[in-house]
């Protein structure tokens, strides 16, 4: 699978799974990941499902506008850049935001998130 | 350790923009001929072809105004990921162009870093 196939569905099963399960995330992290969320720094992936769970809405809708990715060196890692829109229920328009994955492989054949930037794009 | 990633993130960020907005020519410095660069989804390698394609943008003067920088290690022997946004003001426009864009720094012989990876977006509305 070419790497542009690969991170267009890790982000499609990212956010559908932020989208409807988000506890569910915690299959995507390791102890080792580190997340950056609007500058606040979290390790492990309990912490970061703990942080991610506890955000001030319930309900979301990721859309997504673009798709970046280059390898990140010989471990078979993959670098992820995507920009999108996050619809909160209430709100008349939707947050933009810029986000960051740095992918690395699994012994399963899979990806887990070891780095994780996250930030809104204010107007 | 979280000190150091986030010092170096920051130096770097301060020397890249700075490279750009006042020496664009010698931006190819930072580069090396495994890197790779997607500048609003065209992609490039290497540091000659990367220097061409910035140096070739349709502008003469810009300055970036730095919003926000975000540092992490990335696990691939010293290197470090940096997460950036901000604004480009052009010369004659009236309103700056927003940005995100992201670096993967890896550490040279020399003590210092290149950049491995880059990643520019505009950030639209």
């Amino acid at each position: 699978m070419d790497p542009d196939t690969v991170a267009k569905a890790f982000v499609d099963h990212y956010y559908s799974t932020f989208d409807t399960n988000r506890a569910g995330l915690a299959n995507l992290y390791q102890e080792a990941s580190m997340l950056s969320f609007e500058g606040v720094q979290i390790q492990g992936a309990q912490s970061i499902v703990g942080k991610l769970t506890s955000l001030p809405f319930q309900q979301c809708k990721h859309d997504i506008n673009t798709v970046d990715c280059q390898p990140s060196g010989p471990a078979g890692g993959m670098l992820v850049f995507v920009s999108g829109n996050l619809q909160l229920p209430g709100e008349q328009h939707a947050l933009k935001f810029s986000q960051m994955f740095h992918l690395m492989p699994t012994p399963q054949g899979s990806f887990y998130v070891l780095n994780d930037i996250f930030r809104l794009n204010y107007a | 350790m979280e000190e150091q990633t986030e010092m170096v993130g920051r130096a770097f960020v301060d020397h890249y923009y700075n490279l750009f907005d006042n020496d664009r020519s010698s931006i190819g410095t930072l580069y090396q001929p495994s890197s790779m660069l997607t500048f609003e989804s065209q992609k490039l390698q290497g540091s000659e072809n990367i220097s061409a394609k910035l140096n070739a943008l349709p502008f003469g003067q810009c300055r970036h105004a730095i919003s926000t920088i975000d540092s992490q290690p990335s696990s691939f022997a010293g290197g470090i990921i940096v997460f950036v946004s901000g604004s480009i003001q052009l010369l004659g426009e009236d309103h700056p162009l927003r940005f995100s864009q992201m670096f993967h720094l890896i550490p040279t012989v020399e003590g210092s870093f290149f950049v491995q990876n880059d990643i520019f977006r505009l950030n639209y509305g």
